[in-house]
């Protein structure tokens, strides 16, 4: 009994450890890739880099902007975490309080939820080109100031504050602004670190909507250099790969120091609406 | 009497307060969500033109749209970018039930498994369009060595196989969020229904049938919904790796939404085909909430 058991869990194992080999090649692949200065066309491929060496991470700042893509990303990430953390804090803190409309406030959220961002692009162009903000910090960020499900996971957070807590805030003279300054969100850090890192995430990898708002390349962020650099260049040369690592470091890095936020965000934001 | 004015105006005061902090989120969903919807509309029955003011086209480019084969095709490709949901959610759920429970590093096999989710998709489309690659691909090398094949495919430039391929990428990069959702959805199953199904003697695989699948029903259907999604949000996967090619092979309609819109200035035409892929993907979702039993992304 014990036995079968154990080669349960073996066969559990090799089927996990195969599986994950499989999600990982693409990794390695490009890794190997970026590390190698041979021909990258060589047949057949070499499974391991031959004579590794950083040559193509340097020659990306040569090829291309990087600096600037780079910069242009952090502003608009930048951007994007104030406005999440200040916009979503406010809109969730108003959701714990009763108030008539309330109701129809979150209903009215959970139905734009419904309402997937590329659906709008050609009205959001639109609207970007009457605000004066094509081609601008302001307008890249703007769609991505403020995110429905950030709202929820600030507002579940703040529930979960003892009520006696805000009451003795309350008779202490404290306003609603000094009540979510100093007793929430002091007390909601998790939800900050969801908020930080999913504002963080979706506009990093932005793609679409700079796309379609950027007119120059000093305004362009990294998903679009990156798409660039493989359209004016092709694929041939292994400084792309190398972009490709040094654009995924950063994520990755932020990924797997945040991941219990993370997921706790997508997860609460899936399973609450 | 007193007491009951004050109430009254702390009243107003905390829903002046509540509509002032929810007012800039508000306008901004109104701006980008709200407004865009029915302007689309309101854009789909008029002919555009970015000089001249806009005039009454009816119903003129639904017809386009209807009899233009590229509109079939793409559609077709939507569904099936759509449908290849289900085998990445059912590869998922093997996964989920793989790493729930206390399997020693199964937190270790999550982070693996989740990696792909959150990665910027221009990049995962230059990962994947390089392992796809004729000559230098990892694929084509693979399969050639184990003489599956005898000739290198060039995947992204074939009519049969680009589809697939970008379909692999796009599974690969979700496949990860549809573990974490069906995690989640396993773990909400209370343990003591096991217990209770295992001193009757219930054998593992009717546990399965009978205790976990119908529990995870929600879940899986979350899942699905996420996977319809998708179709609009797999955009930068299609733009970067293949470009809807060749021909529009791998055209599915948000790329072909995007061309008409900024590659041929058609708003026109671009807001008719938004207004029907977003009725397609209501239609669907309302389907598969019906099919979960109504409560797929309930709000608690």
């Amino acid at each position: 009994m014990i036995r079968g058991r154990r080669s349960v869990v073996l066969l559990r194992h090799l089927v996990l450890v195969l599986l994950s080999a499989a999600m990982l090649v693409p990794f390695y692949w490009v890794l190997k890739t970026s590390i190698t200065d041979e021909n990258i066309f060589a047949y057949p491929p070499h499974l391991l880099p031959t004579d590794p060496n950083l040559f193509s991470y340097v020659d990306v700042w040569y090829l291309i902007p990087f600096p600037r893509f780079l910069w242009n990303s952090v502003v608009v990430s930048l951007l994007a975490i104030a406005g999440n953390l200040v916009l979503n804090a406010l809109a969730g803190y108003a959701l714990t309080r009763n108030f008539p409309g309330q109701r129809f406030a979150t209903l009215l959220l959970l139905s734009c939820m419904m309402i997937p961002f590329q659906a709008t692009i050609i009205p959001a162009y639109l609207i970007t080109a009457k605000l004066g903000l094509l081609n601008s910090y302001l307008g890249l960020a703007l769609p991505l100031l403020s995110t429905i499900i950030c709202i929820f996971v600030f507002k579940a957070s703040f529930e979960a504050v003892p009520r006696s807590l805000v009451e003795a805030a309350r008779i202490d003279g404290l306003g609603d602004l000094r009540i979510l300054w100093r007793v929430m969100l002091p007390l909601s850090r998790a939800a900050i670190g969801t908020n930080v890192i999913l504002a963080f995430t979706w506009s990093w990898n932005n793609f679409l909507w700079p796309l379609i708002i950027t007119r120059t390349v000093s305004m362009q962020t990294l998903p679009l250099g990156l798409a660039n650099f493989l359209s004016y260049m092709e694929n041939t040369t292994s400084a792309l790969y190398a972009f490709v690592v040094m654009v995924l470091a950063p994520g990755i890095a932020v990924f797997l120091m945040a991941q219990k936020e993370f997921i706790r965000g997508l997860t609460s934001g899936a399973a609450k609406g | 009497m007193i007491r009951g004015g004050m109430w009254r105006r702390r009243r107003t005061r905390q829903a002046a307060v509540a509509v002032c902090f929810l007012a800039p989120s508000l306008a901004l969903f109104f701006l980008y969500r709200i407004l865009p919807l029915f302007w689309n509309v309101a854009l789909s029955v008029e002919r555009w033109s970015p000089l001249r003011p806009t005039r009454w086209a009816g119903l003129y480019y639904y017809q386009d749209m209807l009899s233009s084969d590229t509109f079939w095709l793409t559609l077709e490709n939507t569904m099936i970018f759509i449908a290849s949901a289900i085998p990445a959610i059912a590869l998922a759920l093997v996964i989920a039930l793989l790493v729930n429970s206390d399997l020693r590093g199964a937190a270790v096999y999550r982070t693996i498994f989740f990696l792909s989710y959150p990665l910027m998709s221009v990049a995962v489309a230059i990962i994947w369009q390089w392992m796809f690659e004729q000559k230098a691909g990892l694929i084509n090398y693979v399969l050639l060595s184990l003489g599956v094949i005898s000739q290198p495919i060039p995947f992204l430039g074939s009519f049969d196989w680009a589809l697939p391929a970008v379909i692999i990428a796009n599974t690969w990069q979700v496949l990860g969020f549809y573990m974490i959702i069906l995690l989640a959805g396993l773990q909400n199953i209370p343990p003591h229904l096991y217990e209770a199904a295992r001193i009757d003697g219930v054998p593992a695989l009717a546990r399965l049938w009978r205790i976990t699948l119908p529990l995870l029903k929600p879940s899986i259907f979350l899942a699905a919904i996420i996977g319809i999604l998708n179709s609009f949000s797999c955009f930068d996967l299609v733009y970067v790796m293949t470009h809807g090619g060749p021909g529009h092979a791998t055209e599915i309609l948000i790329t072909y939404i995007y061309k008409a819109g900024f590659e041929e200035s058609r708003f026109d035409y671009a807001a008719a085909l938004t207004v029907v892929q977003f009725l397609v993907l209501m239609a669907l979702t309302i389907l598969a909430n019906r099919a979960a039993g109504g409560n797929a992304g309930a709000v608690e």
